[in-house]
């Protein structure tokens, strides 16, 4: 990699978290790239050769949490154990441990998400194939295992729980929840949901 | 929209004093002016003395009414939610069963909504960066739906079409997020009101599925 590749990937790295940080303590919106820009120590000339608006660091940002959560994922969802439905419980518990450690900035997320104007660079939520992948990968062991229905509607069975899941986050925003009181609602949404397509002994 | 919220007149049969009734013509006017503007540039883009202009009166007299731009919007949200909950109820209320009634009311609210569909998405944008005291305020306007909401999956519970022991509030509760996540499909993807409610119809469905086998 040649001397400029370097400075621009260092750039790079330095901006994301210093965008990081900020957004996680002031949200989206109030955050400006000259905040972004200083905080990284660079020019704000420098951060837009690298990235093409804030909405787009934003992403980015997200992106690279992604990675280290799927890292932990990858890890663990092989060795669960138990009923379908506590396996789930395990892996969206994971989720909340992770995402609020830096709730602000996941929240600031969703809120962008649904922002104005419509800005394509932030990605829409609820496309995480990665996540739906996970938990189809789960329910097919419980296929197999007998625990749910052979003709249940996985996907739609998941489109709910990843509903339920994001919105919980408004708790966050509402009443201050912490990780434990998203994990204990999402427990009572999980055992609900799963009635639904739980196979009959 | 003339609409002037019970909550703000004065006690039945006591008439409104002149400057009473001024006061509520500038907030409307206000109102008016917030809501075409918030619409046309969402919560950010839309600025207080714009906003004042737009209504013909000094930021001044915007301030009289409102405490600042959280606050405005937050009363423009809630007029539209009172201004469709009577429509919602009656939807429901033709309606024989749990999910004839659930899709009628939220029908109503996904018509009103598709027509002013920014300020709808810029309702849900703020929703997840509101102070706690603007939240509150918010939680307050929106009682008598949620309750609309409860009041329906009730009436199933009594008819014995769902189980004794559902829990309400939680279920409401998803429903309401079913309903609210569905506005993203409206601004990136374009569906209109028949796939929103086939949607949302499909979601309650999943939501209920367990309590209507345990019913």
């Amino acid at each position: 990699m040649g001397v400029r590749d370097t400075q621009k990937q260092a750039t790079r790295g330095r901006v994301l978290a210093a965008a990081r940080d900020l957004f996680d303590a002031a949200g989206f919106e109030a955050t400006t790239t000259r905040q972004i820009a200083d905080r990284a120590g660079v020019a704000v000339g420098s951060v837009f050769t690298t990235f093409a608006s804030k909405a787009e660091i934003l992403s980015q940002v997200m992106v690279d949490r992604l990675e280290a959560l799927y890292a932990e994922l990858e890890r663990v969802a092989p060795h669960l154990r138990g009923p379908t439905v506590d396996r789930l419980r395990s892996l969206m518990a994971i989720h909340y441990s992770f995402e609020m450690r830096r709730a602000r900035l996941f929240v600031a997320y969703i809120a962008a998400s649904y922002g104005w104007p419509l800005d394509g660079a932030v990605t829409p939520l609820g496309q995480n194939k990665r996540l739906q992948e996970m938990l189809g990968e789960q329910l097919r062991r419980g296929i197999e295992a007998g625990d749910v229905r052979p003709d249940a509607d996985v996907p739609l069975f998941i489109e709910a729980l990843l509903a339920a899941y994001f919105w919980n986050y408004r708790r966050v925003v509402q009443e201050g929840a912490d990780a434990a009181a998203l994990t204990a609602i999402m427990d009572r949404q999980l055992g609900l949901l799963f009635e639904g397509v739980a196979a009959r002994p | 929209m003339n609409h002037i919220p019970a909550r703000i007149l004065a006690a039945p049969g006591r008439p409104l004093t002149r400057r009473a009734l001024a006061k509520l013509q500038t907030r409307q006017r206000v109102l008016n002016a917030a809501k075409a503007l918030f619409t046309e540039r969402g919560y950010e883009g839309a600025t207080i003395r714009d906003i004042a202009a737009a209504a013909g009166m000094s930021t001044g007299a915007v301030f009289a009414s409102f405490s600042d731009k959280s606050d405005l919007f937050n009363e423009v949200i809630i007029a539209d939610y009172e201004a469709t909950l009577d429509a919602m109820r009656e939807a429901a209320a033709r309606e024989a069963g749990t999910a004839g009634a659930l899709s009628a009311l939220f029908t109503v609210a996904y018509e009103f909504h598709l027509a002013q569909l920014p300020l709808a998405q810029a309702g849900i944008s703020v929703s997840w960066s509101r102070s706690p005291a603007a939240e509150q305020r918010n939680r307050e306007g929106l009682r008598p739906m949620i309750g609309l909401v409860s009041d329906v999956l009730s009436r199933g519970v009594e008819r014995g079409e769902l189980p004794h022991d559902l829990d309400v509030r939680l279920i409401g509760e998803m429903i309401w997020d079913s309903y609210l996540s569905n506005y993203r499909r409206a601004a990136y993807d374009g569906w209109a009101l028949e796939a929103l409610v086939d949607r949302l119809n499909d979601q309650i469905g999943v939501i209920l599925a367990g309590s209507r086998k345990a019913a």
